[in-house]
């Protein structure tokens, strides 16, 4: 039986001597437990809705400044980042587009800039 | 008359256990040379105890697999032009995911352990030797005509795989991609090999095996191939008992 | 060739040993690749919906309530809910299982995974129940 190698948590995120896929294999990891984190403080948070109006508004109100937007802002990235590439991973895993797998990626991130940058600038403004 | 560059050559040394440290080398090379060709001449002409593998010298054997400035590469195919420039240096280590035995040699014993559990081909009928190809599809009049696999076992893909990097349980690329090319269908006994944690599963899918490999085999493509015979045969075991 | 030799000569052990259960296969691999796509298509609604209901999205309390009057709302945001726990957990066992952990470690997991993603389920449907009737 092999030993358990928690210790070598870090080489996942060696980003030296990669190349495309392994950047995406890397994105998809840092996305992913940053998505985790959210996930649960997100439904923590939503607890406030259960104590009433006045909790939750008050809340709301305390996130409407620069900083918070910004966290906002990149936890809307990581999720866009994610799903996208999930779908060449999904794709890729029954066999689809194996060969273009770097096009797929390029092509669905330029589409995740796009809406990022959609919903930034509709996050600042609205 | 050829071209001169000046380059030197930082080499990876360490005996069994040490922590690794570099030596440079400076010299005269022609860039059309190859890395191996430069690893070479330090042990020709400057240092004796420089320790690495190679054979063949055409990319057929696989032995002579380090890191060329960080990037896995087969270094008897790899020209000097591609990896530096003149005055430029060129760094060289030895594979990852393998124990190093010593400077640039490394102990690949796990790697042709499990090729050779999955049955791992190295000769082959013709039509079996390509991906994908159903069996369906096989115009038998080629089935008695047998080539070399196009794996030469030079390990690069364990080496740049970051899943067998964090875990040394797992059974590679090139061992999935053999696994693969024997087919399911006709192996059934791998089932149990492959879809487990440390078979198809270990996977994410980061394609780091096909892009250093040096051979074509495309591992990751042959991977995700095992994968859909996992899930056929898994599906028709649910309505078909084994 | 017998299964327990194929194992045993990859993992280095004797001859004969049994092979360890594995920890990961193709049924909690199709869990995860399932709920993957499906949260791509809830994601971009729950996006949507919060920032494009009315003026400027779903902003307060009052705003939240009259949304889950529709009663596919509640449902939604169930199913969401647990297909993203499911991927979740999922993913991160994924990950705790590349640092091969001891079995009995993961037997240990597995379960508070499992505990874990139920209790989240449970209370994220009383939240999105409590919500929906607060319009009433």
């Amino acid at each position: 039986m092999e030993k358990p190698s928690p210790d070598k948590f870090w080489t996942w995120f060696n980003p030296v001597g990669r190349e495309t896929g392994g950047w995406a294999f890397i994105l998809n990891r840092v996305t992913a437990l940053g998505l985790t984190f959210y996930l649960y403080l997100h439904l923590v948070i939503l607890s406030q809705l259960a104590t009433g109006p006045q909790a939750y508004d008050q809340f709301v109100a305390l996130m409407r400044n620069p900083i918070s937007i910004s966290a906002e802002v990149l936890v809307v990235a990581a999720g866009i980042m994610h799903g996208l590439n999930g779908i060449r991973i999904v794709l890729t895993t029954f066999g689809f587009g194996v060969t273009r797998q770097k096009q797929l990626f390029y092509g669905l991130m330029a589409l995740a800039l796009v809406i990022i940058l959609f919903f930034t600038v509709r996050m600042f403004t609205a | 008359m050829s071209e001169k560059w000046n380059i030197t050559l930082k080499v990876s040394r360490q005996k069994e256990g040490e922590t690794p440290h570099f030596d440079e080398y400076k010299m005269e090379v022609d860039p059309d040379e190859y890395v191996l060709d430069a690893v070479e001449r330090v042990w020709a002409f400057m240092d004796r105890t420089v320790c690495f593998r190679h054979a063949c010298h055409h990319s057929t054997c696989g032995a002579c697999g380090m890191r060329v400035n960080n990037v896995e590469k087969l270094t008897c195919i790899t020209s000097i032009r591609d990896m530096c420039q003149d005055g430029g240096t060129l760094k060289v280590e030895p594979l990852r995911n393998f124990p190093v035995i010593s400077d640039l040699a490394v102990d690949m014993g796990s790697l042709y352990n499990r090729l050779e559990a999955v049955g791992a081909r190295s000769v082959l009928p013709v039509p079996e030797a390509e991906i994908e190809k159903p069996a369906s599809t096989w115009d038998p009049a080629d089935q008695q005509y047998i080539r070399l696999a196009d794996c030469i076992e030079c390990g690069l893909c364990i080496s740049a795989c970051p899943s067998a990097a964090t875990s040394s349980g797992y059974l590679g690329p090139a061992v999935l991609a053999g696994a693969q090319a024997n087919g399911l269908k006709r192996n059934p006994e791998l089932l149990q090999l492959v879809d487990a944690e440390d078979g198809v599963w270990r996977c994410h899918s980061a394609f780091e095996c096909s892009a250093v490999c040096p051979s074509l085999v495309d591992p990751a493509r042959r991977i995700m191939n095992l994968r859909t015979q996992v899930f056929t045969e898994r599906f028709s075991r649910l309505f078909h008992k084994a | 060739m017998t299964q327990t030799s194929v194992s045993a000569k990859v993992s280095g052990e004797a001859y004969g040993a049994p092979a360890p259960k594995s920890g990961e296969n193709t049924w909690l691999w199709l869990l995860k690749i399932v709920t993957g796509p499906l949260l791509v298509i809830f994601l971009a609604v729950h996006f949507i919906v919060n920032h494009y209901i009315g003026e400027t999205g779903l902003l307060t309390y009052k705003d939240v309530v009259a949304y889950y009057q529709n009663p596919l709302i509640p449902i939604m945001e169930i199913g969401f809910l647990a297909s993203v726990v499911t991927h979740s957990l999922l993913g991160l066992r994924g990950i705790i299982l590349d640092l091969k952990p001891s079995r009995n470690f993961l037997k240990i997991l597995d379960w508070v995974f499992l505990i874990a993603g139920i209790l989240i389920v449970v209370y994220g449907t009383w939240l999105a129940l409590t919500i929906a009737s607060r319009g009433a």
